[in-house]
């Protein structure tokens, strides 16, 4: 939090801003200035999911009366993934049409201070993927419709897709901080935050952030082992499991 | 408390895992059984991705069979010559089931499969017993005697005799080699154990005495479920070793409280307790199949 005050500070001051995006003939101030908690999200034996504050300040105000936003979105790896539809098949539930989305990013969060429709038109929405309907989702297999629905449904329902999911806080009309959560099965890998200032649907401003999803300690030697030498890993899991056993029957001998 | 399970990559109460294999764990003790087949539908509830529940299912049961092995073979209650033999089977079996699990996936319908396998294999057991041991209850309340241990059939007439002594057997290898053979492909398929299967097997079919059979299914359970979980961690790599420790820490304690239960039961009674429960797992895993699912599609990440 220290460290996200003294930014905020020199953000506001004009110091020292860390590679400020500029629009074209812009003056030698900064239009925007943006910056991340942390660029390191840890995944640890006790990790029950992470968030982390992307914070910035704007050179004009904020707001409806200047006309000015600011859309925070953030992406995750590519994670492919199939949709399955069940149908009936003599009074049972299995299996039947599915989609497969190749290319759709395993972690999207969007958040700004008005939705995205409101302040950008579709096109500019569509080539910068905002919002979950901006998305590109390409199918492969069953192309019904309900398909993408289902796909968004099921992402935003664990958390992995988030629209708006929590709002872009504004201080003093040129500060702003939203907190991306991350739910506990993140994927890791390195995550982009793309941090827009829009004003008269166009987007004048753009500054990208990256962070990255790592596991450590224990939980990160573990996965590396079972990926890196699976033999050993394996015969590890039986010899452990067989002495849990032996151990649980001595301490709790009950004959 | 929440732990990050590092292969499943999530997070789940370890306290909920606990009490979960706490419980599997006083059944298996009690019955013999090594539990896989409650186990693994209940990770699935909890939300574990099933590989990762069916391969640290089989962990855990590994575990849990070996604590509950040690407290029957205290009791001598181990035929160890008849294990080798049933294991010998049981190999061979569940490599043709690794086949037929890959030809089930190929063909694309791999979770109807194994459900239906569930339903009908569980489904038949259960019924057996139920009815089996129903019958020797009321037997003994009217007093009747039973004549035979067992009945001679034309098992017994087949070659390569064996005598295995704890059992108060003299029979053909043979049986016992089948009976491995048909659960070892089943275990595979079903991605278990098989006590569940191979504690009436051994009862009905080979006429084991009750008192060993718990013991000697253990037995088989161990080495079963440790080649299945290095199968496992080898071609898929979902063994979470951290689930598995979790469910074994409260497994071992149940199986211990469960073996010393097991010994004031009666053969019967504990035949007609498992029965019902082998029932109601397989009618539970009916009426997922049949009833109207909340959602119609489901999300997996892409094989």
């Amino acid at each position: 939090m220290r460290r996200l005050a003294a930014l905020a500070l020199a953000a506001l001051l004009g110091l020292g801003a860390p590679a400020a995006a500029q629009a074209p003939g812009a003056a030698s101030t900064p239009q925007l200035t943006a910056d991340i908690s942390t660029d390191r999200v840890e995944i640890t034996t006790g990790f029950t999911g992470a968030s982390v504050m992307v914070f910035g300040a704007t050179e004009r105000l904020i707001g409806p009366e200047s006309g000015e936003d600011v859309v925070i979105v953030a992406w995750g790896p590519s994670q492919p993934a199939v949709v399955r539809r069940k149908v009936n098949v003599l009074g049972f539930w299995v299996n039947g049409p599915a989609a497969v989305f190749p290319d759709i990013p395993g972690f999207y969060a969007l958040a700004s201070t008005r939705p995205v429709w409101e302040v950008l038109p579709e096109d500019v929405r569509r080539a910068a993927r905002l919002g979950l309907d901006a998305l590109p989702l390409r199918a492969e297999g069953a192309q019904a419709p309900a398909f993408r629905a289902a796909l968004l449904e099921l992402k935003q329902q664990d958390g992995r897709w988030q629209e708006y999911a929590a709002p872009v806080a504004l201080a003093g009309g040129r500060l702003f901080s939203a907190r991306v959560s991350f739910p506990d099965t993140v994927q890791t890998g390195d995550y982009r935050v793309e941090v827009l200032l829009v004003r008269e649907r166009r987007i004048v401003a753009r500054q990208e952030l990256f962070l990255r999803v790592d596991r450590v300690g224990t939980a990160a030697s573990i996965a590396s082992v079972a990926r890196n030498a699976p033999l050993l890993y394996g015969i590890a899991c039986i010899l452990l499991a067989a002495l849990a056993g032996w151990l649980g029957s001595v301490l709790f001998r009950r004959s | 408390m929440q732990v990050y399970l590092p292969i499943a990559e999530m997070s789940v109460d370890a306290l909920l895992l606990l009490g979960i294999g706490f419980g599997v764990g006083w059944l298996s003790g009690l019955f013999g059984v090594g539990g896989g087949f409650l186990l693994t539908p209940l990770l699935i509830l909890i939300g574990i991705p099933s590989p990762v529940a069916v391969a640290s299912g089989a962990n855990q049961t590994l575990g849990a069979s070996v604590s509950g092995l040690i407290a029957q073979w205290r009791r001598d209650n181990v035929d160890a010559r008849m294990g080798v033999v049933l294991l010998a089977g049981g190999f061979a079996g569940s490599a043709l089931g690794v086949q037929l699990f890959a030809a089930l996936r190929r063909a694309g319908q791999v979770d109807l499969a194994v459900a239906l396998f569930y339903v009908v294999v569980l489904g038949i057991v259960g019924l057996l017993m139920v009815r089996e041991s129903v019958r020797a209850i009321f037997r003994r309340r009217a007093g009747i005697a039973v004549a035979k241990a067992h009945e001679h059939t034309w098992l017994h007439g087949l070659p390569f005799k064996v005598r295995f002594r704890k059992s108060r057997l003299y029979i053909s290898v043979v049986p016992p080699l089948l009976v491995g053979f048909g659960i070892g492909i089943l275990s595979a398929v079903m991605g278990v154990g098989g006590g569940f299967m191979l504690v009436p097997a051994m009862i009905y079919l080979l006429g084991m005495p009750t008192s060993v059979v718990i013991g000697t299914s253990l037995f088989q359970v161990v080495f079963v479920s440790a080649n299945v979980t290095l199968l496992q961690a080898l071609q898929v790599g979902s063994v979470d070793i951290v689930l598995t420790l979790l469910l074994l820490a409260g497994g071992v304690a149940g199986a211990q409280f469960g073996a010393a239960m097991g010994t004031r039961l009666r053969g019967e009674e504990t035949r007609a307790l498992l029965g019902l429960l082998v029932l109601s797992v397989a009618l539970g895993l009916l009426y997922d199949l049949v009833r109207a699912p909340e959602n119609l599609f489901s999300i997996g990440p892409v094989p």
